[in-house]
């Protein structure tokens, strides 16, 4: 929605803003929703091992899984913005 | 329910997840076939290494032989389920303690028979699962009551009071205490159906577990009396909640032919895996085989039932049975051995 009466500048600085609320919603919807998968996994990650020691390292790298997807957010908020 | 928390979603993932490990650390069915051929010191080493081994270690400075085997097995199971009741959540706890006050008759049952057939305490001790709601101090307690009388007196505000206090003259009368027990088992599954209806969270599926459980256990006692040739009223000792009305059931048992009354209650029953095994029942003639029978499908459609609903009260469910099963295997074997049974003999009575 450009206004007629808006300069160059004011739609640049507009489009801009735009970007920045993008990358923003890219990271922090990301975040939420690697931090509810990491959630329902840690949990069952801390009860395995407080079972059985030996499985700490295996569940560790199951918990850390659901962090690639703020991964994939953060990378698209940085392609946004660069 | 106010004092109930309702808990997060993790901590139902976390104690679900703790069970179902647990439940892969039991013995499996290879190892029964091994001990079948083992004799009774060996069956005690095998136990001894493993999740036993700290109960056996214990206890074999005062026992031995068999009565080590059965100690060793009544302390853990106690210990296995209290521990369980530590770490479970909010209305996980409050069902699974819901569940263990089984352990409170049989308890009470076994301390009342023992004083009045005068047994010395440590006898009556040996015997008792310190695994529901009574606690090892309070057993001891209600031991060192002179009579069943003190003994039901002492139990003043439990649950269990009103009903050991209208039915203990009676059972003092007769010498008997089925009549005590039977109506001490049904106010606990009547509890039990309460429980799961008292509108917490979790309630429908606690409450599937109860009608499973109280239909098999209805078609394993129609088959006893049919086995004992049991033909009169027999609502009594029938379980009411469950699928099949009282009434019903009264009907089945006066069905004279065997293949009649299965094909009658078949008919009743919807669950596939019961219709199988009522069918591959009526192949069978010995009790025992149709009693395991029926055990296994109950535990198969309660594991079937936990992965349904993997996060709530059926997981701890499933784990809390197989364990007691495993411990009565366990026992089955050991006594079977010091009565020097022949394996395929003893393997009619393990629920494997």
């Amino acid at each position: 929605m450009v206004d007629v009466g808006m300069t160059l500048e004011m739609v640049e600085a507009s489009q801009m803003g735009m970007k920045a609320i993008g990358a923003a919603l890219a990271v922090g919807l990301t975040g939420l929703a690697s931090g509810i998968a990491e959630m329902t996994v840690g949990s069952a990650a801390v009860g395995a091992t407080a079972e059985n020691r030996d499985v700490f390292g295996l569940v560790l790298l199951l918990t850390v899984i659901p962090e690639t997807i703020v991964i994939f957010g953060l990378v698209v908020a940085l392609l946004l913005l660069f | 329910m106010a004092g109930i928390s309702s808990g997060l979603a993790t901590n139902y993932i976390y104690a679900c997840t703790r069970m179902r490990v647990r439940r892969s650390r039991l013995i499996p069915r290879e190892d029964y076939l091994r001990m079948l051929n083992m004799s009774l010191p060996e069956i005690t080493r095998f136990i001894g290494d493993t999740y036993y081994r700290s109960e056996i270690d214990e206890l074999a400075t005062s026992f031995s032989g068999i009565n080590l085997v059965e100690v060793a097995l009544s302390w853990n199971l106690a210990k296995e389920y209290q521990k369980i009741l530590e770490l479970m959540p909010g209305e996980l706890k409050y069902f699974t303690a819901s569940y263990l006050r089984r352990w409170d008759i049989q308890n009470v049952v076994t301390i009342l028979r023992g004083k009045m057939q005068k047994m010395q305490l440590g006898k009556i001790k040996e015997v008792l699962v310190p695994a529901g709601r009574l606690d090892k101090v309070t057993l001891d307690r209600l031991l060192t009551e002179e009579s069943p009388e003190r003994v039901v007196e002492a139990l003043r505000g439990e649950q269990i009071y009103p009903i050991l206090e209208r039915e203990l003259p009676g059972a003092m009368e007769t010498g008997s205490f089925a009549r005590l027990e039977n109506e001490l088992y049904k106010s606990y599954y009547a509890q039990l159906i309460a429980d799961a209806q008292a509108g917490i969270k979790g309630g429908k599926m606690f409450q599937k577990y109860i009608l499973l459980e109280i239909d098999i256990r209805n078609i394993q006692n129609l088959f006893r009396l049919r086995a004992g040739h049991v033909r009169e009223d027999v609502r009594e000792l029938m379980i009411p909640g469950g699928s099949f009305p009282v009434e019903e059931l009264q009907q089945f048992l006066v069905l004279e032919d065997r293949d009649e009354f299965i094909d009658a209650l078949k008919k009743q029953v919807d669950a596939l895996p019961l219709l199988n095994a009522l069918e591959a029942i009526r192949g069978k003639e010995r009790l025992r085989e149709i009693e395991v029978a029926l055990i296994r499908v109950q535990l198969d459609q309660m594991e079937r039932m936990s992965k349904r609903y993997p996060f709530s009260v059926l997981p701890v469910l499933v784990y809390l049975e197989e364990k007691k099963y495993e411990v009565a295997n366990l026992r089955a074997l050991a006594r079977g051995k010091e009565a020097n049974l022949p394996g395929e003999r003893l393997r009619d009575y393990l629920v494997m």
